[in-house]
């Protein structure tokens, strides 16, 4: 019975994960960077589905498009803004300023804290649920009424993602672009606007993940530490910049924290995922879907 | 000529800065704290705000032997290597006369270091870990409440209730395992029979979900939280979804005084229900003037009712420039030796500091405190049900539970 219950748990968490975690794997398929503000695109989602409802009186089914289209607007004024920079007037990779993007989106990171901080304060919220079922009872497992939607909610995100993905014009020129950006310029696509919406679905991505999980873990200005930990370490195992390896790692690494800290030791639950990406570094660095390398 | 005007120009800066403060010079008191995370900005915000009414109302009335008050901050986000070096920042840099504020025990024992080597009075605002007082520092006076006295108080009130089997969930940081240990300690002493073990949280975490998942088998009598806010919140609300506690066999027993944080109901909504609490503040406690004067002020400022943490805050303040008075000066060792020798009209009661080695050193020990439990979801405080009033024993047949 126990374990059916951390089964379940890991599940739910494991689909919170992989929403967090998408949004940088892409990001970092097509730019090869990493975005340290990600877990700002999450506590900001988190906030405007909050305040928005709670302060605005809004029903928080519209309070959700409204923290998703803040986190995409967020995502598309960083591109647009701090990371245009990064690659604009470089026709190669080999030229590109990485040590920039680390320093801007660290920045941007403690930035948006620190004013989140200041204007809205330090105090926590709590958002409201979705769904106003309290516990019920599936068989064994326990659960809420906002856990079951959210996590609902989550998966129908990640298949509707999918979809995009393989099957939308969009989702293809992303693809190109991860491939081989000069080769897309070339075959016609727009690499600038396609690296623009990327960062507008990441930013939506985490957004929507965090107005889910606002009612589930209090939103408070340095909330975006614990997606942030959690999607680094996924987009590591899954193989950097591979989207399919980002959503298995999520429920893999959801999964197995949760038994290692009822079997092993919940103090060290957390650091459990830092142990598995050690491992997948030593033994499969290139993650579990991610690829070797390529030279074009 | 020019080698001369230099060294006129010189000596008259030497001379200047050798003169004694002036009288309209403000005595600069230094104080550390949260003002941005990872630390708890929460309390850091309820320290300042205790601090600066404390401040404005000394200096709405002539400031302390003729001069105002400032209060200088520095923003130790709840690192301990930052409160060392805001701390010395403090005390070599603006020259501060005490520092007072001191909240987050880790933080804290990382202060006290510089203010012992420097030899400048240290105000201890809210550093609950027994340690800060067990390494003896002269210069370290401690107002805050203290972890033998939390732990002291909580393993009474489980033996008072008769129960079997008790978890403790502890933060890990030096108050939450120190709070948690010490209480196990002393249930060992008062209540052998009673089955205890502790279980430390990460208070990053958000999901404590596997915690709690193998106490559904077998729940236990009392849940004991010795954990702040945001992680403390999130631990009720899972416990709350678990059905492991309030029930008709479960209770939790909080050891921090949560329901003081204006957050609290806020955070928790129906998972705060009948949950019993240790607290340092009811509106039932006798309140001297000045009290009354801050609780006014922090209504007015900030429209949330005074709480423990703010009272601590102007308590530490204002026993630094009672201190400054019985002085007469603003030396470092004449000010710790008045703070040491004289009666602290406190604004929670009146006090004077221990001086036995331990725990208890330059502690105020008769601390009040009270055990209420929280009966319906948005209550104040002034409106729950006392378990044990002020001075008094815990009655634990005042307790309800709900029903199903």
């Amino acid at each position: 019975m126990l374990a059916l219950d951390l089964l379940a748990n890991g599940l739910i968490y494991g689909c919170f994960y992989a929403l967090m975690a998408v949004g940088l794997a892409m990001i970092f398929g097509v730019l090869k960077v990493v975005n340290f503000a990600h877990g700002e695109f999450f506590m900001i989602g988190a906030y405007t589905y909050v305040l928005v409802s709670l302060k605005l009186g809004v029903s928080p089914w519209l309070a959700l498009p409204g923290a998703a289209f803040a986190g995409a607007l967020l995502g598309w004024l960083v591109e647009r803004l701090l990371m245009r920079p990064l690659y604009a007037s470089y026709a190669s990779w080999g030229f590109m300023k990485d040590e920039y993007a680390v320093v801007v989106t660290f920045g941007l990171s403690l930035l948006l804290i620190n004013l989140v901080d200041k204007i809205v304060g330090p105090y926590s919220f709590r958002g409201p649920p979705l769904v106003d079922i309290g516990r019920f009872a599936v068989g064994p497992v326990l659960l809420t009424g906002q856990k079951a939607i959210a996590a609902a909610v989550a998966v129908a995100l990640m298949v509707a993602l999918a979809l995009f993905i393989k099957r939308s014009v969009w989702g293809l020129q992303i693809q190109a672009v991860a491939q081989n950006r000069l080769g897309a310029s070339l075959a016609g696509i727009d690499a600038t606007r396609t690296t623009s919406l990327i960062f507008a679905v990441s930013g939506m991505l985490a957004a929507l993940s965090g107005a889910l999980l606002a009612p589930l873990v209090n939103p408070s200005p340095d909330i975006g530490a614990f997606p942030a930990v959690k999607s680094y370490v996924i987009v590591v195992l899954g193989g950097m910049g591979s989207i399919w390896g980002a959503m298995i790692a999520a429920l893999i690494l959801g999964v197995s924290e949760a038994f290692f800290s009822v079997y092993v030791s919940y103090d060290y639950r957390d650091a459990f995922g830092l142990v598995i990406l050690v491992a997948v570094l030593l033994l499969r660095p290139q993650g579990l879907l991610g690829e070797k390398g390529r030279e074009v | 000529m020019k080698i001369r005007a230099h060294w006129l120009a010189a000596l008259s800066v030497a001379a200047l800065a050798s003169l004694p403060a002036r009288a309209a010079d403000p005595i600069l008191i230094g104080v550390s704290l949260t003002q941005s995370p990872p630390g708890s900005v929460v309390q850091g915000t309820q320290v300042k705000d205790g601090m600066e009414i404390v401040k404005d109302l000394v200096n709405a009335k002539g400031g302390v032997l003729g001069r105002p008050i400032k209060l200088v901050y520095e923003d130790n986000q709840g690192i301990p290597e930052k409160g060392r070096a805001a701390t010395e920042k403090l005390i070599t840099s603006d020259k501060v006369v005490a520092l007072a504020g001191g909240h987050q025990s880790s933080v804290c024992l990382a202060e006290i270091e510089v203010a012992h080597r420097y030899k400048v009075p240290y105000v201890n605002t809210n550093c609950w870990s027994d340690e800060v007082r067990k390494r003896g520092y002269p210069e370290v006076f401690n107002t805050s409440p203290y972890n033998t006295l939390v732990s002291s108080t909580m393993s009474t009130t489980l033996a008072a209730m008769g129960v079997k089997r008790v978890v403790a969930f502890a933060e890990n940081t030096d108050f939450g395992i120190g709070q948690a240990k010490l209480t196990g300690e002393m249930l060992k002493q008062k209540a052998p029979q009673i089955e205890y073990k502790f279980e430390t949280l990460d208070r990053s975490s958000k999901d404590f979900t596997a915690a709690l998942l193998p106490l559904r088998a077998n729940p236990p009598d009392v849940i004991v939280l010795s954990m702040l806010p945001p992680a403390a919140y999130l631990v009720m609300n899972q416990v709350y979804e678990q059905g492991l506690a309030p029930s008709p066999k479960t209770i939790l027993y909080d050891g921090s005084s949560l329901a003081d944080y204006p957050d609290f109901w806020q955070n928790v909504k129906e998972a705060g229900k009948y949950m019993l609490s240790f607290a340092l503040y009811h509106p039932q406690m006798k309140q001297p003037p000045l009290a009354n004067e801050v609780a006014a002020e922090y209504k007015k400022r900030t429209g949330n009712d005074i709480n423990r943490l703010v009272l601590q805050a102007a308590d530490s303040l204002e026993l630094v420039i009672q201190g400054l008075r019985v002085a007469n000066s603003t030396e470092p060792d004449k000010l710790i030796n008045a703070m040491r020798t004289m009666k602290f009209d406190s604004l929670r009661g009146v006090s004077g500091f221990s001086t036995e080695p331990g725990y208890g050193y330059q502690q105020w020990l008769e601390i009040p405190f009270v055990n209420y439990e929280l009966t319906a979801e948005k209550q104040p405080i002034g409106q729950t049900v006392m378990i044990q009033a002020p001075g008094q024993k815990f009655d634990p047949t005042k307790i309800i539970r709900p029903t199903k």
